[in-house]
């Protein structure tokens, strides 16, 4: 895994932006994609891309995606999940905005808030990709976890049969003394489709109960991850940044998210089911779901 | 989390100043939280009770980012008094 990363540290940076005109986001995005080219990133042009995406083949291979979407229509990642690329870093300028108190206006052109923001994020995304994972070593995590199933017509829907906790939006925390990872359950995995894209919360991050600790996208929708426990990120799983769809393959073990330094489990707990609680719950819901599609 | 949901106010709110009524929310919720009306008000967050908790992912969808969702902090303490209440009555 190390190599892996060092490599991806070696790359270029190649950069789909929205070239939206109708906001001044889709501005702001355009003049960041062109502030990164001034640092030696590679522009593609999402319209001839869609047009010729043959044009752009040789430049994709070349280095690390980064997708830059003007607001939260997503033009530049719908355009990404749509033709497969694997996308390391993916920016939305109304939020990046919002987040540092800016509005993005619905004048077209470039303001001076918005412009003044631009330089921060470039720095931002050229440090895409150096983020180390940190996982805990030893003994952590280590036990071997059993699982029970259940099947609604040609699905089977696995959960651990202990040690893992989770709250009703299907998000699990896996804990173990002082550390506990996090991820999606089974259920999530396969209603959401396949992994596209994991965006991480930043490392030393504090999150309370419920709080976002990342969000997926997946070729089907676009989900959050809601922290079933408080704590302090410690670790992403790298792994899951570079190949998302380990999720798929692996939902509670190798699929972990992020792994958190624990806080306040002792309150977080009386909020969250267990695994047998779960294994209720999720069965309850999966045939109402189905029931509700198909009929009984 | 032990209380009844139709005791947790948790939904979007629409901003109509905002919306464009693309639909692309009511599109991508699988919960049918949302409905489509005739009138000046196209869509409408018709049942609330449907929404999950603590979930936002339609707000991830409205590219003129119309829907808001109650404070999260509030919520959790809330569902906490809540229990707590339940915990005293039975």
């Amino acid at each position: 895994m190390a190599d892996s990363e060092n490599d991806t540290e070696q790359t270029e940076i190649v950069v789909l932006p929205c070239s939206g005109l109708d906001k001044e986001a889709g501005s702001a995005s355009r003049e960041l994609a062109l502030l990164l080219s001034d640092r030696g990133a590679r522009i593609v042009c999402p319209v001839l891309y869609e047009r010729s995406p043959k044009r752009y083949e040789k430049d994709l291979g070349a280095g690390r995606l980064v997708v830059i979407d003007g607001c939260k229509t997503g033009c530049a990642s719908k355009l990404a999940a749509e033709r497969g690329l694997k996308t390391a870093r993916k920016l939305t300028v109304t939020e990046a905005a919002k987040q540092q108190g800016v509005e993005a206006g619905k004048d077209p052109r470039l303001g001076s808030a918005l412009r003044d923001l631009l330089p921060e994020l470039v720095e931002e995304i050229l440090a895409t990709g150096l983020v180390k994972a940190e996982g805990a070593e030893g003994a952590l995590f280590q036990e071997t976890v059993s699982y029970q199933e259940f099947g609604i017509d040609k699905f089977v829907f696995r959960v651990p049969t202990s040690g893992y906790f989770f709250n009703e939006n299907d998000c699990w925390a896996r804990v173990d003394g002082p550390r506990a990872r996090v991820g999606v359950s089974d259920y999530v995995q396969q209603s959401a489709s396949d992994m596209v894209f994991f965006e991480p919360p930043a490392l030393g991050a504090e999150v309370s109960i419920f709080d976002e600790v990342g969000s997926l996208e997946t070729t089907k929708t676009a989900l959050d991850i809601i922290s079933p426990v408080s704590g302090k990120v410690v670790a992403i799983n790298s792994e899951v940044v570079e190949a998302p769809d380990l999720i798929n393959e692996n939902p509670y073990e190798r699929g972990w998210a992020v792994e958190l330094e624990l806080t306040d489990f002792g309150s977080d707990r009386e909020l969250l089911m267990d695994s047998a609680e779960y294994f209720e719950y999720l069965k309850r819901k999966a045939e109402g779901e189905h029931e509700a599609l198909y009929g009984k | 989390m032990g209380v009844s949901r139709a005791k947790i106010p948790w939904c979007p709110t629409i901003d109509y100043a905002k919306c464009d009524f693309c639909m692309e929310c009511d599109e991508f919720c699988p919960h049918g939280v949302f409905e489509r009306r005739e009138g000046d008000r196209k869509l409408v967050v018709a049942h609330p009770e449907n929404c999950v908790v603590f979930c936002k992912a339609c707000g991830k969808t409205c590219g003129p980012d119309a829907l808001s969702f109650p404070d999260k902090k509030e919520t959790t303490e809330l569902i906490k008094r809540l229990r707590e209440e339940g915990k005293d009555g039975g």
